[in-house]
């Protein structure tokens, strides 16, 4: 347990390194703040609800969802070990000696706990910028939940892109995919529209999916809404966390042999 | 005059072939392009399906208007994938290494053959994607087209292409003078994200003086559609000749000045 703490600590002190990339990246949330802020101005225009939502909900769904998008920085894992693999230098995660898997997830936590104070100050100076009445779950098991269901969705979301990172080994080239991959990502995962503006059978089949408890539901029920869904939510997405090291474990077992260290 | 233009198209054919013969190499990248931008477009028509599933008009725009606005803003992405994109992307990698002495070193313009030399036909179908999204749009709004329509349309495509062409040459040629050029890659990435999901009309005060005067993202698309649906008058069309006017003047500038800056490898 050590040594994966000290890959934490290791890598939120590297994030220092880059102190422009940690200012820029909080600026640049403004895009999707402003992008939701000036459509959902014109959709509002005449109108108090729409999808259950009013405007400064809305607004206020955009906020956490875009604070806890911008937390979620796993999508580096996959394109971190397709490179590697295709290059021959995989073998460094090979020779250490950590369990390749927790490794990332112990990269990723530092990563998560440097950005998150960063991310939270931006996410506050937008509430400011933009006039925004911010709503927030009076319900303080909604935000328990929220909070558990957002964890296990990173660490479904790291396993996901550690998944990926593998098929290269049998892949070799899924950078298409990867790219293909994100821009999905973004709309199943509510970062786009919130997605109880869809029609209710698409909804019904999202919530198969683990997407949906990702970024979607958690902001849900940190602005109040969905407390119905919270335990449901918070078990399917500690199954597909399940399914998905049961994945790995297969998938790593069959292919893991199939590197040579000199790329592909 | 007449020679100097056989001699370009003669660079492109040949720029033409040389990229084809890379293709053979790497076959899965041909249609790597259009599965990334095509997906991405597809993936606007679903999220805007499902805002106005909830509102009937967007400032004044309804899903006709959106369906045509997002498939245009998908044809000059399209036409930039195809031609330029992979060209021009690559000028602050030859600047850092130092690749540009081979440019300057041609007897063809450094920058036509940056232009030309990544032509990407994978890319294609991404216009044909495209196309069938604005028929979409236009079959929506049940416009009766004219001749005259769609070649004042073509028109303005072509014109916001080539202004989309100079922003990205303008982004680059920071290449030429500063180390990094991270931040202005994260700034154009922010800047076309928002702008293809929001149309100009959406844009006032201080938002419409940086998208459509600063960093004129925000007409590209929407001077097209605006002509196609009958919403530009004579002031807007002005405004978006002069934009792409002044836009070319500081892309001529910057470049022309910007090679003076470089000093060949580790530039």
């Amino acid at each position: 347990m050590g040594k994966y703490l000290e890959v934490t600590r290791i890598y939120m002190k590297s994030q220092l390194a880059w102190r422009a990339d940690v200012v820029f990246n909080m600026i640049f949330t403004i895009s999707k703040i402003l992008f939701a802020y000036l459509l959902w101005s014109m959709v509002y225009e005449g109108k108090e609800m729409v999808g259950q939502l009013s405007f400064h909900a809305m607004l206020s769904y955009y906020i956490i969802s875009s604070f806890l998008a911008q937390l979620e920085k796993s999508g580096g894992i996959s394109s971190e070990i397709h490179e590697r693999i295709r290059n021959g230098t995989f073998s460094k995660y090979m020779v250490i000696p950590v369990q390749i898997q927790k490794y990332f997830m112990a990269m990723e936590l530092g990563v998560v706990l440097f950005y998150a104070a960063f991310d939270f100050i931006a996410a506050v100076i937008w509430i400011f910028v933009f006039r925004i009445r911010f709503v927030f779950a009076a319900d303080i098991r909604l935000v328990v939940c929220a909070v558990i269901m957002a964890m296990f969705g990173m660490i479904f979301m790291v396993q996901l892109n550690y998944f990926l990172g593998l098929l290269t080994l049998k892949y070799q080239g899924i950078g298409t995919f990867l790219m293909v991959k994100n821009h999905l990502e973004a709309l199943v995962t509510g970062s786009i529209v919130p997605l109880m503006l869809f029609p209710e059978i698409i909804v019904k089949m999202m919530q198969l999916l683990p997407f949906y408890y990702v970024t979607y539901l958690p902001s849900m029920l940190l602005i109040g809404m969905c407390g119905e869904e919270a335990m449901t939510g918070i078990m399917a997405i500690a199954c597909w966390c399940l399914i998905m090291q049961l994945l790995i474990r297969a998938v790593g077992q069959k292919y893991f042999r199939k590197y040579d260290g000199v790329g592909i | 005059m007449r020679n100097n233009v056989q001699k370009y198209m003669h660079v492109i054919r040949e720029l033409f072939y040389l990229r084809f013969h890379g293709f053979t190499v790497f076959r899965l990248d041909f249609f790597a392009p259009f599965l990334v931008d095509g997906s991405l477009f597809f993936i606007q028509l679903l999220a805007f399906g499902a805002v106005y599933s909830h509102t009937d008009t967007i400032g004044g725009w309804g899903k006709g208007e959106m369906i045509l606005y997002i498939g245009t803003f998908s044809l000059l992405n399209a036409v930039n994938m195809t031609i330029y994109f992979f060209g021009v992307n690559s000028i602050p990698y030859k600047v850092r290494s130092g690749q540009m002495d081979i440019y300057l070193s041609k007897p063809v313009s450094p920058l036509f053959r940056l232009t030309f030399e990544n032509i990407s036909p994978g890319s294609i179908p991404l216009i044909i994607m495209s196309l069938c999204i604005i028929c979409y749009g236009i079959h929506m709004l049940g416009m009766a087209l004219t001749l005259r329509a769609v070649i004042a349309y073509g028109f303005w495509v072509l014109v916001m292409t080539v202004l989309y062409y100079e922003m990205e040459v303008i982004l680059r040629s920071a290449s030429l003078y500063v180390d990094s050029m991270a931040r202005l890659e994260q700034l154009e990435d922010s800047c076309i994200e928002l702008c293809m999901k929001l149309p100009g009309i959406a844009f006032y005060g201080g938002y419409k003086v940086i998208f459509y005067l600063i960093l004129p993202y925000g007409i590209m698309a929407t001077l097209p559609v605006q002509r196609l649906v009958g919403d530009m008058n004579l002031r807007t069309a002005v405004y978006g000749i002069g934009v792409v006017g002044v836009f070319t003047a500081i892309t001529a500038v910057l470049w022309k000045q910007g090679l003076k800056h470089y000093n060949s490898a580790s530039s």
